[in-house]
């Protein structure tokens, strides 16, 4: 179980708390505002009415304390900015996924250790601008969203020893016998960063190494077990 | 006998396909505003005005070579053929002259003569008196002349130009709103001037001042003097002349300081609908114009990614503070109540509107608009913002085109983060944020050379970019997810949906674009 604090059960918390409803996670939810609390244990979920001002209460609910991922998306900018602010304080390696309304908070909340941030209006935004100038991008990813073995995006970690780990990429076709599409890859050695598979850049894959696919979840899970099965 | 004549004559020119077209092309020319060739023969007509004008100014003292007749000649022709275009499609005539016989028809009765002449005069009357076309007959008349005096007539035609531009027309609708002002002001400065002439002329009308020789003096020099021109030609000479022109004085400057400030406060009471007013006017000219309703975060997004894109739209927000932004940025934007059905029907209905964005935070707005737009018309393309989960579904019902949950998507986007295989959704979010690596789609036109071939010949698998699915036909709702590089072949009106890098992909379009020529 992946331990997972959830600050804020604000309207993007709460569709963030209904994706994580499944056994893998262990979602914790604070808010400060006590209707809150009360709408999320209404619907199901645990929620703590409690302040995140203190740092004996971030610890307590899972901060450098086994936690690996928070989201900060309450109401309240400067109370996410606090937040955020204290738990990277306490745990340098914690994941923090900040909310942010105006695209001039981002250098703040980035500057303050969120790893990244999210703004409802921006996505909204694309999504609109997407529809109206890329009319059949939309209807292909609303096709794929709605097909019964649901395509999607995955990140997927090579492990040690695997038939990936340390061959290169010209050397070796990885699509081959899968319906998978291999978008590109998070690199451990250069920071995490996105390398784009179709500039045919030659790239030595290493364990630890993220590969970004594109297909069907049964497709993903054939190559995961694939990709797991030492030789 | 005549009135059946004149109903079967208006039968043969409804079903007359040729006479409408030209009555259209008519129209087109010369009142049609969004018409492509009224600017070119607007321009023609001022020019013409202008000419003719300079040349009577040029004739005051020299003598006109033969030819210059001709222009003359050319411009009223023009002229009279504008006055007989306009007065032909003021009124349709035969629609009114049908809908009479009907009505006739029903009641069982025979159509009068009469009547019926009484209704085609009437009509062309009323256009002929209306204004805008005695401007027109003012510019036309005065070349039929006889008198030379009547050449000064020529200058009316000046007025024609007021015709043709629309700011002339919106200055006197916001003076005409401070009419009862303007007019007592008017009345007063008439009282004022009639009163100290009267007064100026019995004390020194009787020859104790040299100058004045009539009633005529007085009342010239009284609107000299109140107006603060004061050429001083006829000055008052007894003590009584020159105290009522102390009082004059006075007087005069009180009525010229209040009308002025009654103009300026009208303008700047009136400024915003002089702006909308130019604004409707411009946005009227444009096709396929997008409405965003709402620019608050959401909106504002939007329209910078559209100006990016070089998309034509308009924002419409009531909120001043929201509009500020779209002020700096230059938009077309209006401020109005969005509930209220006249902005809708300004905005959207009157022009060529092919699609529409509602993102106020406001739901209960937003489905009010969409439904007021969707009631009157289906062809309009409204993408709405839900705010909140439980009405996604009333939008839906409402017929909205999409709706889009921003809480939703963002959570997507956040989850992925974390590791979880998310919603393909939420793809181009994760995309935007990484370098310059969009999702983007290209059409197979209609006899592109790619028809036929597979992605290998092509040599798309060399070009940086990956396919992920090929929409087929466009509008159809079949695909081929990750089409195979060697089996699968391209046929004609295929959509490629691929993600690569912005300058690879138009490299692409550029290509196909260039198959084409």
């Amino acid at each position: 179980m992946r331990k997972i604090v959830l600050f804020g059960y604000s309207k993007t918390g709460r569709e963030i708390a209904k994706l994580l409803l499944n056994d893998e996670y262990e979602v914790t939810i604070i808010d400060e505002n006590p209707m809150l609390v009360g709408l999320a244990n209404e619907e199901g979920f645990f929620a703590r009415h409690t302040t995140l001002k203190d740092d004996k209460v971030l610890v307590e609910v899972g901060i450098g304390n086994g936690a690996e991922v928070l989201f900060c998306v309450s109401d309240d900018d400067s109370l996410n900015l606090f937040v955020t602010l204290s738990a990277r304080n306490l745990d340098k390696n914690l994941k923090i996924l900040t909310k942010i309304i105006k695209k001039e908070d981002e250098k703040k909340m980035l500057l303050a250790g969120a790893n990244r941030t999210i703004s409802p209006y921006d996505v909204g935004a694309a999504k609109a601008f997407r529809i109206i100038q890329k009319p059949k991008v939309s209807k292909v990813l609303n096709q794929l969203s709605a097909l019964k073995n649901k395509i999607s995006i995955s990140e997927v970690v090579i492990p040690k020893k695997s038939f990936l780990d340390g061959v290169h990429l010209s050397k070796i076709d990885i699509s081959k016998d899968t319906n998978l599409i291999f978008l590109g890859m998070l690199d451990k050695e250069l920071g995490e960063k996105f390398i784009f598979f179709a500039k045919g850049i030659n790239h030595k894959l290493d364990a630890g190494d993220i590969l970004v696919i594109l297909g069907s979840r049964k497709d993903i899970r054939i190559f995961e077990e694939k990709l797991w099965k030492l030789p | 006998m005549l009135a059946r004549w004149i109903v079967s004559f208006a039968y043969f020119l409804e079903s007359s396909r040729r006479y409408k077209r030209v009555k259209t092309s008519i129209y087109n020319l010369l009142e049609n505003p969004r018409s492509k060739i009224k600017p070119y023969f607007d321009a023609l007509i001022i020019f013409l005005v202008v000419l003719t004008v300079s040349i009577l100014i040029y004739d005051v003292e020299h003598r006109l070579p033969y030819h210059f007749e001709i222009i003359e000649n050319i411009a009223i022709s023009v002229f009279i053929f504008e006055w007989i275009g306009r007065f032909w499609i003021s009124a349709n005539l035969r629609l009114r002259i049908i809908k009479y016989y009907e009505r006739k028809l029903e009641l069982e009765q025979k159509p009068k003569f009469f009547t019926l002449l009484k209704i085609i005069i009437k009509q062309k009357l009323q256009y002929i008196f209306s204004p805008m076309s005695i401007i027109d007959l003012l510019a036309i008349l005065p070349t039929f002349r006889t008198l030379r005096i009547l050449r000064i007539f020529l200058i009316f035609r000046l007025f024609k130009i007021f015709r043709y531009t629309k700011s002339f027309n919106s200055f006197f609708k916001v003076l005409n709103d401070k009419k009862f002002e303007l007019n007592f002001l008017f009345l007063m400065g008439v009282f004022t001037i009639f009163l100290s002439s009267t007064i100026m002329y019995v004390f020194e009308g009787g020859g104790e001042n040299p100058k004045i020789h009539s009633f005529m003096d007085t009342i010239y020099w009284s609107f000299i003097t109140i107006a603060t021109v004061g050429y001083g030609d006829i000055t008052p000479v007894t003590l009584a002349g020159k105290v009522i022109t102390v009082f004059l004085v006075a007087g005069g400057f009180l009525i010229l300081i209040l009308s002025t400030s009654i103009v300026t406060n009208a303008f700047s009471e009136k400024i915003s609908i002089v702006r909308e007013g130019k604004v409707l006017t411009q946005i009227g000219k444009l096709s396929n114009l997008i409405v965003i309703f709402g620019f608050g975060r959401m909106g504002q997004i939007l329209a910078e990614e559209l100006s990016k894109g070089h998309k034509k739209f308009i924002v419409v927000d009531i909120s001043d503070e929201n509009l500020a932004k779209a002020k700096e940025l230059d938009y077309f934007y209006i401020c109005a109540d969005a509930s209220n059905y006249n902005t809708i029907d300004n905005i959207v209905f009157n022009n060529d509107v092919k699609k529409v964005v509602l993102t106020t935070n406001n739901d209960a707005l937003n489905l009010s608009i969409l439904l007021t737009i969707k009631a009157k018309t289906k062809d309009i393309s409204i993408i709405a913002r839900a705010n909140s989960y439980e009405n996604i579904k009333k939008f839906h019902i409402a017929k909205a085109d999409h709706v889009i949950f921003p809480y939703q998507t963002v959570a997507e986007v956040a989850v992925e983060y974390i590791g979880n295989s998310v919603k393909f959704d939420a793809i181009d979010n994760i995309l935007v944020q990484k370098d310059s690596i969009t999702i983007d789609e290209i059409d197979i036109p209609d006899g592109s050379e790619y028809i036929g071939k597979n992605i290998k010949e092509i040599g798309m698998d060399t070009l940086g970019v990956t396919i992920i699915a090929i929409l087929k036909n466009g509008s159809n709702e079949n695909f081929v997810f990750n089409p195979s590089p060697e089996t699968y072949r391209f046929d004609a009106n295929d959509s490629i949906v691929l993600i690569g890098e912005e300058k690879d992909i138009f490299k692409i379009k550029d290509e196909i674009s260039r198959q084409m020529i």
